[in-house]
């Protein structure tokens, strides 16, 4: 029945806590590992000009010994923010010229000019290392972006399908409300009926808010998010959210998931948005397929161990020999309105949950796109 | 036509009339199937134009209340598939999305009324009521061109060939000639046609032949 699969469809709230990300995007899932972790490079740096500190006020002044005060600068900017690593950076130039003043064995000329070398060496790595993670940082913003684009592009061509989705259960709202109506209405008022009625407008009404909270899932701007997911259950969420457009299309979709599938490590707006690019290009590349053979299979195995393979087949036009490499590269498109976007997207998407996706021809016509995620070793 | 909801069952089992409804949702088509069972009107949901096909339906005054999108075959193309298979059921369309080629489809295919979901119940009721009118008054011209049709049937060659000369206005004396056949044979047979067609004068037995003829051609042109 199209209702269950759509209560079924409805995905639970993301409830991840405790999940946190890095700067260059890899997502880390532990709870508490990356305090842990930045505790540990505390503790290291600080231990670290300590030790730089005590060898260079101990040794002469001819041994520049504070040079070494560059690591310090770069292991801050691997996990610090901009103002923290100027913060040490002064730090480092305040201890190198107390060595410099608490050092008496050496000669003084030699120790000057040292010190300046040091100092030049602390300013030009802190400059040059605070310029390379405001790049990183502005690249990273921008591929965020670009995922936000690509999924809100994805739900435009959908606009259609989602107003007919939210429609249908406003019709029955409506329909149901004027039935109830006329029940109370009605010598003497029929009040087991109108019970009914008001019964069926509180379903529909929530049916249709799931949608809603469907399309404002996919459309709002998160922070990616991982966390342990039900393969099936993302699968029936971009399932019910494709339905009209499949519908429309006369696409038949079958899901098979593998018995005993473990957890995958997913955001699942991301791989939603993974999934729904993939049923929607089926979706286009059967438009000349002969009606009976209009189908789309969904499997879900876990052959490799470690990884939950999603492999989506079609009977569309297929992928010519040719294309199987660049497919996934950006601006490759065979649609006239395409965009080129969404698959090269998928692919960063799937690259950074740690996964892999490709494409397989069919022999007799059609593609698989397949593609993997991390899964939980054991079920629990 | 009024609709009394208590002479309802007293009625001829054929006369009750009753809504069909063909909608994938299955919300929709309860909310429907409530709204109609409040104004007294028994229907028949179905889930699919397919469905719609294999189901027995009751021989009785019907109204098609139809969605445009479905999976499968599309309302509209239902709708030259009933005509195609010669069903003559008036048709309310309802659509979540309906633009103006779709209406005019629907409209020029003889559909009662293309409604945009989430529609006025009132136009609804109003629309499915001045459907079943229309199918009633179809169904009882049917019905007497059904015996008329049996009449004509039941004449020979003889009496046929007399009487298609007759309405087209000849006299007794030209038919007989025509025919290479008497005079009081024509009368005779002319006599009988009028009496096994039921025409009291010439003026009927043209007016019936026209609507024997008018069903030949099909009820629709």
């Amino acid at each position: 029945m199209r209702r269950s699969a759509r209560v079924e469809g409805v995905e639970p709230r993301p409830t991840a806590v405790g999940t946190a990300e890095k700067d260059d995007g890899v997502i880390e899932n532990r709870p508490g590992l990356a305090e842990i972790a930045v505790t540990l490079r505390w503790a290291f740096m600080l231990g670290l000009m300590v030790v730089i500190f005590v060898a260079d006020t101990i040794t002469a002044l001819e041994i520049a010994v504070a040079v070494f005060y560059v690591a310090v600068v770069l292991i801050a900017d691997g996990f610090l923010r901009r103002r923290g690593v100027l913060v040490v950076a002064a730090s480092c130039i305040v201890l190198t010229l107390a060595s410099f003043f608490f050092t008496h064995a050496g000669a003084y000329e030699a120790g000057v000019i040292n010190c300046a070398l040091s100092l030049c060496a602390i300013a030009i790595t802190t400059y040059l290392a605070l310029t390379r993670s405001s790049v990183i940082l502005a690249e990273h913003e921008a591929r965020a972006q670009l995922v936000r684009l690509a999924r809100v592009n994805t739900l435009g061509e959908m606009t259609a399908s989602i107003a007919h989705e939210v429609n249908q259960p406003l019709t029955a709202v409506v329909t149901s409300a004027n039935a109830g109506l006329r029940w109370l209405a009605a010598g003497p008022p029929n009040l087991g009926k109108a019970r009914q009625a008001l019964e069926r407008i509180i379903g529909d009404a929530n049916r249709a808010s799931d949608i809603v909270a469907q399309v404002r899932n996919l459309s709002k701007r998160a922070d990616p998010r991982a966390d342990w997911q039900e393969a099936p259950v993302l699968v029936a969420g971009v399932v019910a959210l494709s339905r009209g457009e499949l519908d429309r299309n006369g696409v038949r979709v079958r899901v098979r998931p593998a018995d005993g599938l473990p957890l995958v490590l997913a955001d699942s707006v991301q791989v939603q948005q993974v999934l729904l690019n993939i049923v929607l290009n089926a979706i286009d590349a059967m438009a000349a397929t002969p009606a009976e053979r209009r189908e789309l299979a969904i499997d879900l195995a876990c052959e490799v161990p470690g990884f939950v393979r999603f492999s989506i087949r079609d009977h569309g036009t297929g992928v010519p020999p040719e294309a199987v490499a660049g497919i996934f590269d950006a601006f490759y498109t065979t649609k006239p309105q395409g965009m080129g976007i969404g698959l090269a997207v998928s692919r960063s998407i799937v690259e950074a949950h740690g996964g892999r996706i490709w494409v397989e021809p069919q022999p007799e016509g059609g593609a698989v796109f397949h593609f993997t995620l991390r899964a939980r070793q054991t079920r629990g | 036509m009024p609709m009394n909801r208590d002479n309802m069952p007293k009625d001829s089992q054929q006369d009750q009339p009753v809504v069909f409804v063909v909608d994938d949702d299955r919300s929709v088509r309860d909310a429907l199937e409530d709204l109609l069972a409040s104004v007294g009107l028994g229907s028949m949901l179905f889930a699919s134009s397919q469905e719609f096909l294999q189901a027995e339906r009751p021989d009785a005054p019907a109204c098609l209340v139809l969605d445009v999108r479905m999976p499968g075959l599309s309302g509209l193309d239902f709708q030259d598939e009933l005509a195609r298979q010669g069903l003559y059921i008036p048709i309310v369309f309802i659509t979540a999305h309906g633009d103006i080629p779709m209406s005019v489809r629907a409209m020029k295919g003889g559909a009662i009324e293309f409604l945009t979901k989430p529609f006025r119940d009132q136009d609804l009721l109003d629309a499915i009521q001045q459907g079943i009118a229309r199918d009633r008054i179809r169904r009882q011209e049917e019905a007497v061109r059904q015996d008329l049709r049996r009449r004509y049937a039941s004449l020979n060659q003889g009496e046929r060939a007399v009487m298609d000369l007759v309405i087209k206005g000849l006299l007794n004396k030209q038919i007989a000639g025509m025919l290479d056949v008497s005079e009081i044979t024509v009368k005779v047979r002319r006599g009988r046609v009028m009496r096994k067609i039921g025409a009291q004068s010439l003026a009927d037995l043209v007016r019936f032949a026209e609507r024997i003829h008018e069903a030949d051609r099909g009820w629709r042109d």
